[in-house]
């Protein structure tokens, strides 16, 4: 009853500077302003630096602030694959965000609404009920922070550890223990914070224990209040309480007034710079790369200021997570790769040339190198471009643009290993990556019997764009034959453009021979525009990504898709149908092109369902699939000699589920990657590797007079 | 300075050629063109010189051959050729390795490099004599299979090493200009990226006719020539065969051709 009488009252408010000397609250608020100022001042670099980077245009504004605002609020990105983090953060940020809307409501009153205009709302049962959800925001902050510190200081997460792949011990940047102590600072700064702001309170309520109104309802504060009846228990009187209070009211400003000023500096940013980078995020970022201007004097990004401001800001928003170094499957065999340490060292260097007052010459800004803060090209070579990093970053952090920005340098200096400018020259002279000739492009179909449609010659409902390793990889030309033969039985009416069909460019393009990349774009789309055709079907996950996502950019844009929608389709309208169901104990790779970067992650799945096959999901699948090696043109190059390649690693994966019988895949590149890791890792005979399309056959024996030539 | 890189576009052959009408080269709808590679690791060499020289170098690329070797003269001035020479005429076609040698050795006159390179040989033909036969013509002093030079531009003379059987080096100066050809391994070519091959279009070819090097009709083609080819084919089948069957049978039937053959033996 009293309670509520006095929570009705004008009286029980806020005690900010009571008991203060002028000059004590003067003081204050010239930190104040100065600490705003230092922030303001950080801001203004900061946003100079980005503005230092090459233009980019953005659209689409009110899509973005919405998806943005939905990922802050909801944590989704945060929460995947690390819940506990996800949910730590969330009392972190919560708690945070709360806390400081309490503070800025009292600032909003006493600095503003009441001197101005004479309002006070900042009492009563409004400052009762904000009381109480501030010290359980209080609370969940907390406890986030101290979950927060026992990952780094007990769990030991090996994504926690900035030891680097592309540094050796003994390297100035091979630890970077600076990033380290900035972590714990940042724990310890906002855990001290909350804690004195409690024990203040606390002060506060022993301080002032006679005013009723003060005293009465100290349970609407209750860990403020616990703690002041521990206090008095430990025999603090009300003198004491007040020295304590005036003592620590006066550090907690100063650490909350110093962590404002610091925002800009050091990690904390990434309240801005996360958000930021989640506004502009490209959805197909890796999916479909940027276009060179005609006009572009160069090509690439040799210097720190050729990447734009987008991409400088995306620096910005890591926070050494570690969850694309976790996911690399470059760094996970040991490679000198890992796109957190690539993004760290790029920020490393933008914040050492482009904070300055005054731009840096040229020289200084050259990207491509080993000293610290540069890249070298081992690293950028030993990337698959297979967007694992880009598609688990938590705050939108687009590293295969960035690398494959460094790569079309390194591509134009002819600065690469000669087995892949063989590869390149290989493809500019014949149009595939085998050296073969065009005219043998279609060859593999003369084994069937009956003839494939010529695309360009007769119109067709369905046109196959086949792709270099179905056309030319002897084993991948029998999983050709296969589903020709199982289109011709259910009776679809396709074909092929034959020798009119170029390499489609998709692991060009991610090498960085942009120029390479367009002929071939430019040849296919030319091709293609000679044919008719409803919709174009894809064997080859590489080639969809890129006649899906990047060939509109060059003016071919086509119904297309891969073949295990259409192959579903056959089934569903009773075309094809299974005869002898599979009994087999299977798993399925999702690749790259198809998964992760086009989300074709059911369609395999429901096929292996209705084949009757029992599917046993390994532990990376989906989303997280692990690359079989071969993306990014890393199928042009040799992997060092002795080290574990990624498909010996996904391999191993396998086998450890118990009975598997068939490895399956869907991509020509991951039965050649996967077959040769099968034996490379002494699994030969325990399982085997097939092509979803050969299960699918196995699944429906054809008429013994409808047998495929050998 | 200049250097002068002599190149050639050699042919290559498709998926089941046939031999053109008067049996004595393949016909050319079954060849695929492109620049020989010892040229490549020539014209690299001459480029690397130009690039660590103080003094400004000039490397022009020279060519004998129709309106297609433009593709290769392309890639060349991508790859850092300062200029293209390209030398034809109707009468040249039929020229053999001393009549084209001559067209080059005019040019060469022409141009007054301080160095001419050339491929040790050209992957089609293989007679690796063009280039010799040139320094002959000019009376120039020359290096065949050169696997390292030390050369400044405008020196007086060359230190090259040459590679000889059993893996013995050959150290030899030679006295400039003269006449080089260029062994594959001596360098890394570069990589000539297609937007470099866009941008080097804009650098022009220059067209000579053969009244231009001063030769007339007489000095080229196949009677200008030393040699003459008298027919090109495919030998019979050899004595190879494939033998069929599973391992076991595969291997009964390799181990009686070689009791066969070592009954024939004495």
């Amino acid at each position: 009853m009293l309670i509520d009488d006095l929570s009705r009252s004008d009286t029980v408010t806020r005690i900010l500077f009571e008991a203060f000397p002028i000059v004590e609250v003067r003081l204050f608020y010239a930190l104040g302003y100065g600490a705003i100022g230092i922030f303001f001042y950080g801001v203004y670099r900061e946003i100079r630096k980005y503005r230092r980077g090459a233009a980019l245009m953005l659209g689409n504004w009110r899509a973005r602030t919405g998806a943005m605002i939905a990922s802050v609020l909801d944590h989704r990105s945060i929460d995947r694959r690390d819940p506990a983090a996800g949910g730590a953060h969330r009392l972190i940020f919560y708690g945070f965000a709360l806390l400081l809307l309490g503070t800025a409501t009292i600032t909003l009153e006493y600095d503003i609404m009441e001197p101005l205009f004479g309002i006070r709302f900042w009492r009563g049962e409004f400052y009762l009920v904000f009381s109480l959800v501030l010290d359980v925001a209080g609370v969940g902050l907390i406890a986030g922070l101290l979950y927060m510190m026992a990952r780094r200081g007990w769990m030991r997460l090996p994504k926690l550890d900035y030891a680097r792949p592309d540094r050796v011990l003994g390297d100035a940047d091979f630890e970077r223990p600076q990033y380290r102590r900035e972590d714990w600072a940042f724990l310890w700064g906002l855990l001290i914070i909350a804690c004195t702001g409690y024990l203040l309170e606390a002060a506060r309520l022993v301080w002032l224990q006679q005013r009723a109104e003060v005293w009465q309802s100290r349970w609407w504060s209750p860990v403020g209040a616990a703690i002041a009846a521990a206090l008095r228990g430990a025999g603090l009187d009300a003198r004491g309480g007040g020295l304590l209070r005036h003592g620590l009211w006066w550090f907690h400003a100063l650490l909350a007034l110093a962590f404002v000023a610091l925002i800009p500096f050091t990690k904390v940013k990434h309240m801005f710079t996360a958000a930021a980078s989640l506004l502009v995020r490209d959805p197909l970022a890796a999916q479909r790369l940027p276009r060179v201007p005609e006009t572009a004097a160069q090509v690439g990004a040799q210097r720190i200021t050729d990447f734009t401001w987008k991409q400088l800001l995306n620096l910005d928003a890591c926070t050494r997570c570690g969850r694309c170094h976790e996911a690399c499957p470059a760094r996970a065999v040991g490679a000198p790769l890992s796109p957190r340490d690539v993004i760290l060292s790029l920020r490393e260097f933008a914040d050492a040339t482009l904070q300055a007052a005054v731009l840096p010459a040229e020289a200084r800004l050259d990207l491509h190198g080993k000293a610290p803060g540069q890249v070298a090209m081992e690293t950028l070579w030993s990337c698959r471009t297979c967007m694992a990093c880009v598609e688990i970053c938590p705050v939108a952090v687009e590293h295969v643009p960035i690398i494959v920005e460094m790569r079309r340098k390194l591509v134009e200096d002819g600065a690469m290993e000669p087995l892949l400018t063989k590869a390149l020259q290989t493809i500019q002279k014949t149009g595939n990556s085998f050296g073969e000739s065009r005219r043998k492009r279609g060859a593999w179909s003369k084994g069937l019997p009956f003839p494939i449609k010529d695309a360009r010659r007769e119109a067709v409902d369905v046109l196959w764009f086949v792709g270099d390793y179905a056309s030319f990889d002897p084993r991948n030309q029998k999983v050709s034959q296969t589903f020709a033969t199982l289109l011709h039985e259910a009776g679809v009416d396709f074909g092929i453009l034959y020798e009119g069909e170029s390499n489609a460019g998709n692991d060009v393009r991610r090498v960085g021979e942009e120029g390479l990349y367009e002929v071939l774009a430019a040849a296919n789309v030319a091709a293609l525009g000679v044919a008719t055709f409803k919709s174009v079907v894809t064997t080859d996950p590489h080639s969809y990504n890129t006649i899906r996502n990047e060939y509109p950019d060059f003016g071919g844009r086509y119904e297309i898709e891969h073949y295990t929608t259409l192959v579903k389709r056959l089934f569903a309208t009773g075309r094809l149908k299974v005869t002898k169901p599979l009994k087999y104990r299977v798993t399925f790779h999702d690749p790259c092109h198809l998964g992760r970067f086009n989300k074709g992650y059911d369609a395999p799945r429901e096929l292996l369902a209705l084949l009757g096959c029992d599917l046993v999901e390994m532990g990376r699948c989906r989303s997280n699939s692990f690359c079989c090696g071969a993306g990014g043109g890393r199928i042009w190059m040799a992997d060092p000699v002795g080290a574990e390649k990624p498909a010996q690693n996904r391999i191993k994966e396998a086998a450890t589920i118990p009975g598997l019988e068939v490895y399956v895949v869907s991509c020509p590149k991951d039965l050649t990657m996967f077959e040769d890791a099968l034996k490379t890792t002494g699994n030969e005979g325990k399982f085997v590797v097939k092509e979803l399309i050969e299960l699918i056959r196995e699944a429906i024996p054809a008429a013994p007079s409808r047998e495929v030539a050998a | 300075m200049k250097i002068l890189v002599a190149v050639k576009q050699v042919a290559a052959l498709d998926e089941d050629f046939q031999i053109r009408g008067d049996g004595r080269d393949v016909d050319p709808e079954f060849l695929l063109h492109d620049l020989n590679e010892w040229d490549d690791f020539a014209l690299e060499e001459a480029v690397r010189i130009k690039e660590a020289a103080a003094a400004p170098v000039e490397v022009v690329v020279v060519c004998v051959g129709p309106e297609r070797v433009d593709a290769s003269l392309r890639k060349c001035l991508a790859k850092g050729a300062d200029r293209a020479i390209r030398i034809w005429d109707g009468a040249v076609e039929g020229s053999d390795a001393v009549a084209t040698a001559r067209i080059l050795a005019a040019a060469a006159r022409k141009e007054a490099p301080d160095m001419l390179f050339a491929g040790v040989q050209s992957s089609d033909q293989s007679h690796a004599a063009t280039g010799i036969a040139a320094a002959g013509l000019l009376g120039w002093p020359h290096a065949a299979v050169v696997s390292k030079l030390e050369y400044t531009p405008g020196a007086q003379s060359a230190v090259v090493c040459r590679e000889l059987e059993s893996g013995l080096l050959h150290e030899v100066e030679v006295q400039c200009p003269a006449v080089l050809t260029i062994q594959l391994g001596i360098n890394t070519p570069r990589y000539a990226s297609l937007r470099n091959i866009k941008q080097a279009a804009a650098k022009p070819i220059e067209v000579w006719s053969l009244a231009a090097t001063g030769l007339g009709a007489a000095d080229v083609g196949e009677t200008g020539s030393a040699s003459r080819v008298r027919r090109m084919y495919v030998p019979d089948k050899g004595r190879a065969q494939l033998i069929d069957g599973d391992a076991a049978t595969q291997a009964l039937r390799l181990a009686q051709i070689i009791r066969e053959f070592k009954a024939e033996a004495p």
